[in-house]
């Protein structure tokens, strides 16, 4: 066992995992972060996804060990007035809701690196996030009103 | 540490270990975790070209500024592989030695004649990635050394490239057929992915041909390469044929970009 110390929203959590215990399980069963999803267990569909300082990880994928110290953010240290989150309610962009959460930060990550993304740069960014219920237009609207609230022309 | 441990593997990025895990298929006794070793994430560029650690990542690869100046067909592949928050996590030295093939990168790398520096107890040496892939999921490695650095060579100057991916089923699958292919003075570079149990490499010099005479002489130093493996993915059949479309596709736009450079 390894006690590690894992700064979620802000919140330190000192916590102890084995070895090959997964970021996700730890953040789901050791800090209360329900928002983080396993899906598809590969790192394909994105319902686990967290942000580590401004960079996107798959959490099903990441060992929890690696991220001692590290500052992480899920949907929970999230505001509703965030602009991303406010977006995202405003366009009526979840309908079960379960795959949001990981649309919202890698929309966060891209809105970074890309304040008024195009179309083709939103799309390349959510590749790697998927939506059963399908929400896609709506999403993609989402992320245009984040970006056009965040920096407005 | 590698040399002491029985039976160890390298956990570079984890996101392919973690998949292979999670099937049940990886049979480590050992992880050697590099995360806090030093200096493996490092680029440097200088006139020869590039020198990458192995903990660098995909997406790293994809986004810095010199690896898009220097070798932009190496830059383009990488940004197929996965999606971009695996591209952040998954690293270079890994996706090499995972030796798996049908991953994007070891085309490119092949039709730009990048080596790998492999370090152990017994010293560093320098593997052609050309003589890398040996057999299935097989690599010129021995278990007790690492992958301490790619080196990619510069793009020359009037080059022209083109990196495809064709997928089958969805967006984000393993390629059905992949190919890298790199102009560079009269020289045509091919390196192929998902078409035989190994990615492959082949050239040929087109001094003097049109676009047509180098699609069609492309076509005929890839066809003894072709050696696909049938999957849900495709046939046998029509991964061969795939690997015509793919290598003409390819070829010549790679071709127009020469001709409008």
């Amino acid at each position: 066992m390894n006690e590690i110390t894992l700064i979620v929203n802000g919140t330190p959590h000192r916590t102890r995992v084995s070895d090959s215990a997964l970021l996700l399980d730890v953040l789901r069963e050791q800090a209360g972060c329900t928002s983080v999803r396993e899906g598809c267990g590969v790192g394909a569909c994105g319902a686990c996804t967290v942000l580590v300082g401004e960079t996107s990880v798959s959490s099903c994928l990441a060992l929890a060990t690696r991220y001692d110290g590290a500052n992480i953010t899920t949907a929970e240290g999230l505001d509703e007035n965030d602009d991303v989150v406010s977006a995202f309610a405003d366009c009526g962009a979840a309908q079960c809701g379960y795959c949001i959460p990981g649309f919202v930060l890698m929309t966060r990550e891209l809105l970074a690196e890309h304040p008024r993304p195009t179309s083709e740069q939103i799309t390349e960014h959510l590749e790697g996030n998927i939506c059963r219920c399908g929400t896609y237009p709506e999403i993609r609207t989402a992320v245009s009103t984040a970006a056009e609230r965040r920096s407005p022309r | 540490m590698m040399s002491t441990v029985d039976n160890p593997m390298v956990y570079g990025g984890g996101t392919a270990i973690q998949i292979l895990i999670k099937q049940g298929i990886l049979f480590a006794d050992n992880f050697v975790d590099l995360a806090g070793i030093p200096g493996l994430t490092e680029i440097t560029a200088d006139a020869a070209g590039l020198r990458a650690g192995p903990m660098v990542t995909a997406r790293g690869m994809e986004t810095d500024d010199r690896v898009r100046r220097v070798a932009p067909l190496a830059s383009t592949a990488y940004r197929h592989v996965a999606n971009p928050r695996v591209r952040n996590t998954a690293s270079i030295g890994g996706n090499l030695a995972h030796g798996d093939y049908r991953l994007d990168p070891p085309p490119a790398l092949l039709a730009l004649d990048a080596t790998v520096e492999a370090t152990s107890v017994r010293g560093t040496r320098s593997l052609p990635v050309r003589q890398f892939f040996v057999d299935f999921q097989q690599t010129a490695l021995a278990p007790d050394e690492l992958v301490t650095a790619v080196r990619i060579p510069a793009q020359p100057t009037g080059s022209a490239y083109r990196f495809v991916k064709y997928s089958s089923l969805s967006a984000n699958d393993w390629p059905c057929a992949s190919v890298a292919v790199l102009i560079a003075g009269r020289e045509v570079h091919i390196g192929l992915g998902a078409l035989a149990p190994v990615p492959r490499y082949a050239s040929f010099d087109a001094t003097g041909m049109t676009d047509q005479a180098a699609v069609d002489a492309a076509l005929e130093v890839i066809a003894p390469l072709l050696d696909p493996i049938p999957d849900v993915r495709g046939s046998v059949r029509y991964k061969r044929r795939l690997a015509q479309v793919i290598v003409e596709d390819a070829v010549r736009g790679a071709w127009k970009d020469l001709d409008n450079a």
